[in-house]
């Protein structure tokens, strides 16, 4: 009874969380309430598509970039060994996720405005790629230290296998889903990036505004916008998360 | 067929010598069977062979030539890891034919190759199924195809009998005999099991805390166990064999 009695507080908490976390997500689509009309008219504004536009497109080019970056650095953090190695996984893994994004936004402005790159679309992907990419570098670093562990990478060069081709015939057909998996994080984190963005990107319509900085820009003088930017923005990030985690369901 | 030597070669983790002094000679295309129980240094001796991992000191040839400078990829030795280590994204034909096409083997000489050795180790129409599709028996015989598709000088099997179910046991013991046969591949398995390492070995090399304690025939060591270690790890087959005679 008493054991039973324990469970069903731990149940309640997690019901109690749960609905908490599904409330903060779905409650934009309540708050709307009667002004759909104008959320809908919002929705053919210039300005929006443009925030949609550099959103979406940023997003998808730092998720690519983010995959690129893992592989090379999932290796050598599964399968050499320095002096410092826990010590970079933390710099190149946590501190992205746990540093201040609007610092990092002003330490690339300074590092990149002399040359012309702040306040461009390649400011965005800057910005975006610093707090972004860990998630596709902490999933494709796991997979790649469990197919060492398994011991296949030596089974495949007993056999004759050199290193490029333990990565392409063993490492990526593994670790396919983790690198899907990744990705659909990078992109939800960087669609959501608001901070390192404005700072060092600014926000130009059509040029560096995405839909963090005009929700954060308009929220005050015109929220129709700012709630039309943002129903677009959520739905989209559960659309896409939903539909990256369906493809990366099965493993081989 | 090449011969293979293990010269006192020794591996320490720590304070603890996983092998110690290691002398071993494989004659070429003989089936030697290092035998001993569990944490003995048998799967130590294979990964040094491999080179896996490196010892400490001493020295493996195979033939003439000291291996010690040559990487994994360049030894050409044939390995069978106890989970027979499948590669579980490609079908059965893909595992077997990824040490040539590694090698660049052209085409047709690949399906040459796998066609052949499916044949010789009995897995004909199951190519195009996935190692989680197999059973255990089949995956060794996947495992095993795939290590002798490249003609290797030598060939690892790590208790190639321990994930087959008891019923089987016998049949893929006489497999194992025969394919080893019929390739003359120099070959050495390790078993913490008396009656299996009794039932293949032409000759076995009874292992204890990182050592080899005696090396001989089967025969040789049932009549002459040379100490109280040796006569102990092989009490089984004393009751094996008396229970055959007895027919039971």
């Amino acid at each position: 009874m008493t054991k039973d009695k324990f469970e069903l507080g731990i149940i309640v908490t997690a019901c109690a969380v749960v609905v908490y976390m599904l409330i903060s997500i779905f409650y934009l689509y309540v708050a709307v309430g009667e002004s759909w009309s104008l959320v809908w008219s919002a929705l053919f504004e210039s300005r929006v598509h443009g925030a949609i536009a550099i959103s979406v497109s940023s997003a998808f080019i730092v998720g690519a970039l983010a995959i690129a970056a893992a592989v090379p650095i999932a290796y050598l953090l599964a399968y050499k060994n320095f002096l410092g190695k826990g010590m970079l996984e933390t710099f190149l893994i946590e501190l992205p996720q746990t540093f201040p994004p609007v610092t990092e936004g002003l330490v690339y402005l300074l590092m990149f405005r002399p040359i012309g790159l702040a306040y461009t679309y390649m400011a965005v992907i800057i910005a975006k790629f610093y707090v972004s990419a860990p998630f596709t570098i902490s999933h494709v670093t796991r997979r790649f230290k469990e197919i060492r562990e398994s011991g296949l990478d030596v089974m495949a060069k007993s056999l004759g296998a050199k290193p490029r081709d333990i990565l392409s015939r063993i490492l990526l057909p593994l670790s396919s889903r983790d690198m899907l998996a990744g990705f659909s994080l990078t992109w939800a984190r960087a669609m959501g990036e608001l901070a390192a963005t404005l700072v060092f990107a600014g926000a130009v319509p059509w040029k560096t505004e995405i839909i963090p900085t005009l929700v954060y820009l308009t929220a005050a003088e015109t929220p129709e916008v700012a709630i039309a930017a943002s129903v677009i923005a959520e739905t989209l990030s559960i659309l896409a998360l939903l539909s990256f985690k369906l493809i990366a369901r099965e493993r081989p | 067929m090449k011969e293979l030597r293990i010269e006192s070669v020794t591996k320490r983790y720590g304070s603890v010598k996983a092998l110690y002094r290691v002398e071993l000679t494989i004659n070429p295309a003989e089936l030697m069977v290092v035998m001993g129980p569990s944490g003995c240094g048998k799967t130590t001796l294979l990964l040094a062979i491999l080179r896996a991992l490196t010892p400490d000191e001493g020295h493996i040839r195979i033939g003439e030539e000291d291996i010690d400078q040559i990487p994994v990829e360049e030894r050409n030795i044939g390995c069978v890891p106890q989970d027979f280590g499948l590669f579980p994204h490609l079908r059965v034909y893909e595992n077997i034919a990824f040490g040539l096409k590694v090698r660049k083997y052209p085409e047709v000489k690949i399906r040459e190759r796998v066609n052949e050795l499916m044949h010789t180790v009995n897995l004909e129409g199951l190519e195009s199924r996935k190692p989680k599709e197999l059973s255990s028996g089949q995956k060794q015989r996947v495992a095993l195809a795939r290590a002798l598709a490249t003609d290797p000088y030598v060939l690892l099997l790590d208790e190639p009998l321990s994930n087959i179910d008891e019923a089987t046991k016998a049949e893929v013991r006489i497999n194992l005999k025969t394919i080893q046969k019929k390739s003359k591949i120099t070959t050495i398995c390790v078993t913490h099991n008396p009656e299996d390492a009794f039932n293949l070995g032409e000759r076995i090399a009874i292992m204890h805390f990182g050592k080899i304690v005696q090396c001989d025939t089967p025969q040789s060591i049932l009549k002459n166990p040379r100490n109280e270690t040796v006569r102990k790890l092989i009490a089984p087959m004393y009751i094996i064999l008396s229970n055959r005679e007895t027919g039971h």
